[in-house]
């Protein structure tokens, strides 16, 4: 058995981290001692990998919550997983060509800032970005 | 004539069933008014997103996302009908 920190150790995430997932429903301590304190089975150790290791694919908690339930449904088959990792990846892609849309947009403003030696208050960028509020915020008076 | 994309992933038996469902909708209309494309979402996935799918399965219709899960047969058949005039 571990306690809380020697199962955060082990794992390599902070104690709080373990409560958290606790708060959240992900995790639970198989047992507490008399004095109220957390002990965790090696089962946690593999849910926390799994949850860590999830996490680092892009999945939200909830979505981890979704695949720890069907992990352990019996009723549940391969495919279900693969319809949510399906998804996620649809959800990914459609963040990718967004991330890119903002590069290329700040790539446009980088180039229309030709000349570093200018005072602040003439920066091209800033002011791209002003004007944007600008529209913006006239947009939303509009609608 | 309409153009009906229903995007799904190979292999999913739900959808495969539901599939022949909306498929049958399409051929009662006939194939000169309504043309029928399954999309394998993995093997398009760039189009899907250009399309805003963000779940699968969808369906598009001219090139448009108009149900962002299957719909029942009815709500097709009531969407196409609309299309059609």
């Amino acid at each position: 058995m571990y306690t809380i920190g020697k199962l955060a150790l082990r794992v390599e995430v902070s104690a709080d981290t373990v409560r958290y997932y606790e708060k959240e429903g992900l995790l639970a301590p198989a047992k507490k001692t008399d004095a109220g304190y957390r002990l965790y089975d090696a089962d946690a150790v593999r849910r926390l990998r799994f949850i860590r290791q999830a996490q680092q694919c892009g999945f939200s908690l909830a979505e981890i919550r979704e695949l720890l339930a069907l992990k352990s449904s019996d009723a549940a088959c391969c495919k279900d997983v693969r319809g949510v990792a399906i998804n996620k990846k649809l959800q990914l892609e459609h963040k990718i060509r967004a991330l890119q849309a903002m590069s290329q947009a700040l790539t446009e403003l980088i180039a229309v800032c030709d000349d570093e030696a200018r005072p602040l208050d003439e920066c091209p960028i800033l002011a791209a970005l002003d004007n944007s509020m600008a529209r913006q915020m006239k947009g939303e008076g509009d609608a | 004539m309409l153009k009906v994309e229903v995007f799904s992933s190979p292999g999913c038996g739900k959808c495969a069933q539901a599939k022949a469902v909306l498929r049958a909708v399409a051929e009662e209309l006939g194939p000169d008014k309504v043309a029928w494309r399954e999309v394998n979402i993995l093997a398009e996935i760039d189009y899907a997103v250009e399309l805003g799918v963000m779940s699968s399965p969808a369906v598009a219709i001219d090139g448009q996302l108009v149900f962002s899960s299957l719909p029942s047969d009815g709500q097709l058949r009531a969407e196409l009908g609309r299309r059609l005039g």
